[in-house]
């Protein structure tokens, strides 16, 4: 009997959002906007995807038809990578519209990531912000309130609350019976996001993350459903309550997400790039120059040559001694500017970690943080394509370097500046380019992804969980 | 045993005593009347009976159990007629009792629809039209073949003949009678001094809380002292 009286109070509700054109308008207006701003999107990274592939290809093509040169020219010649967006980017670019999809790789630099896309901002005057994501985090809520937020406080206006009680229908039954409701016009509105979904795990994304973000928006909405359930159950009036739920919303959507980055950067500072770029200049000066085989910080390293192969002078020795310093010293620079990255990628980790526990606080930043990590688009992911970037990077300047040292003559390469003839004799074969590997880079696992999202998930079921004993509570104590 | 019974109840709503050490009791197939000016405690009194209300001293029984222990009961036994009934807008008058029954575990055809809506004399051709379309009097009269369709044992029913037309108030008065004489106990309460004296057994006059008064329907006759009532009612209100 619960069951069948749950059912047909939900069933109830339904019927009058289908007869009140309002709401059946304010619906189809959503899911309209659901649509289109997801087509949008897909089109516009399906279009991305596509263009960075090509790109991709099109460097290395260009790295490997390089013709023989002095193998340190290649490696000043260097190479770009560029990162695809991964097909989930669809619903959540995330910090992919802001961090760079693009990277030059040479020799003893490490280059930010550039060119972030904005060339969609151009040609949808700003639109282009407006993603899946963002319209279910931040729009979809207030669109639940707008329909729910009354309720059960209709029942009390309308003076139907005594009448129904009276029926022998408890007020657990009502609550479960209108919670059912609006989760099921939730659960309508994630149709658009399912299509994306699809759409995502047709481009090559991964079936169980895809699963994973329809499941954590559910959640999210759900979440949003025991909110305004609660409110509507508690305040006895439309307006009041229609008020308390948007400053929920505000607080929630708006001021928290605010507080959570404005404290993670006034409790975790991290120094400018300017500031952190001095201090690794003057580690990195100590390390020495590696275009220079004469400076004092390879003396050592010179001497253990001469004593491992047993010669006088570094003309005799069987390796091309300037290419052993240029590996040394690209060797030493890079543990030099791995320390530093891996320092401020550290600091950034804890920021958004420390940003993250405000999702205690508003289910919008647990919801943020588990659709950027589902969707691959978050800041582990960018870290990821940096530390992926320097691999390459490294793997091929030392390989280059591995060509001067073994294939190119130090004698001849220290005559190369005499004249045309001797600068052709350095020029290595363009075979030897082929030290490049191929890169692609590809979302985290959906293992990996889904363990990211756990903690959000955590919050949003604490979130979830704690609505819904407030409701039972509440329910158990409605009266007309 | 009495099929309705307050024994020495008091309530207090919003730190207000609105019932004090009021006690009655009602026997099956009778019809009893609480009457009352506005803030005498009649409403509060049904809503104690339907454990909407706790009371802060004394106790309701119906069928002779404890309300707030058996609340349930309480409510499976009851039919309870709101003043001001609205239903849903939304719905019609078909829509509206289907669904009330359905969640009361009644099943009902089209057939016991339309008998009850003929007996509170709702016009068939506004059964399938949206109550938003309704005048009051016509709500209400869903709302009483409402209460008649729960077919249990006892109805309240709180100002049932407001907003109807005096055509309407006969009708529902005879109806009433109809129930009583069928087995059914009528809690009403009403300010109406000459429907009460028309339909009830007894009356119970209830002024700020308190009983102060009562009017039985002498044997034979077919109502109660109207003028009677209707000066203890003036004399307690002027008081």
């Amino acid at each position: 009997m619960t069951m069948n009286r749950i059912l047909a109070i939900a069933r109830e509700e339904i019927r009058l959002r289908l007869r009140s054109r309002l709401a059946l308008y304010t619906l189809l207006i959503f899911a309209v906007l659901l649509t289109a701003t997801s087509i949008a999107t897909a089109l516009r990274m399906s279009e991305e995807h596509r263009e960075r592939s090509e790109q991709q290809a099109l460097a290395e093509e260009t790295f490997l038809s390089q013709p023989d040169r002095h193998p340190h020219r290649m490696v000043h010649y260097g190479h770009y990578v560029f990162r695809a967006s991964p097909p989930l980017a669809m619903i959540d670019p995330c910090v992919d519209a802001v961090t760079g999809q693009s990277m030059f790789l040479e020799g003893h630099r490490q280059n930010t990531a550039m060119f972030a896309d904005a060339r969609a901002s151009a040609d949808l005057g700003g639109f282009e912000g407006l993603t899946a994501a963002l319209v279910y985090q931040l729009f979809v809520p207030l669109l639940l309130i707008a329909l729910g937020h009354g309720l059960i406080i209709r029942e009390r206006e309308e003076n139907t609350l005594a009448p129904l009680l009276a029926q022998g229908v408890t007020g657990i039954e009502l609550y479960a019976g209108k919670w059912i409701a609006l989760a099921g016009v939730a659960l309508v509105l994630l149709l658009p996001l399912a299509l994306v979904s699809a759409a995502a795990v047709a481009a090559g994304g991964s079936m169980p993350a895809s699963a994973g973000i329809i499941g954590l928006y559910a959640l999210y909405l759900l979440v949003w459903c025991g909110l305004i359930l609660l409110v509507s159950a508690l305040v006895r009036l439309r307006a009041p309550s229609l008020g308390v739920l948007v400053l929920l919303w505000l607080g929630t959507a708006l001021i928290v997400p605010r507080m959570a980055v404005e404290s993670a950067s006034a409790v975790l500072p991290i120094p400018g790039k300017l500031t952190t770029d001095l201090r690794m200049q003057e580690e990195l000066r100590e390390v020495g120059d590696g275009h220079n085989a004469a400076a004092p910080q390879y003396r050592q390293l010179r001497a253990n040559l001469l004593a491992q192969y047993e010669v006088e002078r570094v003309e005799d020795l069987p390796v091309n001694f300037r290419g052993v310093v240029a590996e040394s010293a690209e060797a030493d620079l890079t543990e030099v500017m791995n320390k530093h990255a891996e320092e401020r990628m550290a600091l950034e980790a804890r920021q958004a970690r420390f940003a993250e526990t405000f999702g205690w606080l508003s289910p919008v930043v647990a919801v943020a943080a588990g659709s950027r990590a589902l969707s691959g688009t978050d800041l582990a992911t960018h870290h990821r394509f940096l530390r992926e970037a320097e691999e390459v990077r490294f793997d091929f300047v030392q390989g280059l370097n591995r060509v001067h040292v073994e294939q190119l003559a130090y004698s001849v390469d220290m005559n190369r500046s005499i004249d045309a003839e001797s600068e052709r004799r350095t020029r290595m074969s363009a075979e030897n380019w082929n030290v490049l590997d191929e890169f692609s880079f590809r979302p985290a696992a959906a293992g990996e992804r889904l363990a990211r999202a756990g903690a959000p998930l955590a919050m949003l079921f604490a979130w979830f969980g704690l609505l819904t004993a407030g409701g039972v509570h509440a329910a158990r104590k409605m009266r007309p | 045993m009495p099929v309705l019974s307050a024994q020495a109840l008091s309530v207090v709503r919003s730190r207000q005593q609105v019932l004090k050490d009021v006690s009655f009791s009602i026997p099956q197939g009778e019809v009893h009347a609480l009457l009352g000016g506005n803030g005498a405690g009649k409403s509060t009194t049904l809503l104690t009976f339907l454990g909407f209300l706790a009371p802060a001293s004394g106790s309701v029984h119906v069928q002779g159990r404890d309300v707030h222990e058996n609340l349930a009961a309480a409510r499976r036994a009851i039919a309870y007629l709101p003043e001001s009934a609205t239903l849903y807008g939304h719905l019609s008058a078909y829509e509206n009792l289907r669904y009330f029954l359905s969640l009361a575990g009644t099943d009902t055809d089209r057939d016991e629809l339309d008998a009850a809506l003929d007996r509170v004399a709702l016009q068939p051709e506004a059964r399938g039209m949206r109550m938003q379309t309704y005048s009051k009097g016509m709500r209400q009269k869903v709302a009483i073949a409402l209460a008649i369709l729960r077919d249990t044992p006892i109805l309240l029913l709180d100002e049932p003949t407001s907003g109807l037309d005096p055509v309407a108030i006969d009708e529902f008065n005879r109806l009433a009678r109809d129930l009583a004489e069928a087995g059914r106990t009528i809690l009403l309460v009403t300010h109406d001094v000459y429907g009460a004296c028309h339909v009830a057994d007894r009356i119970d006059l209830l002024q700020s809380g308190v009983l102060v008064g009562a009017f039985d329907r002498p044997p034979g006759m077919d109502r109660i002292d109207t003028e009677a009532v209707h000066a203890a009612f003036a004399k307690h209100a002027a008081a």
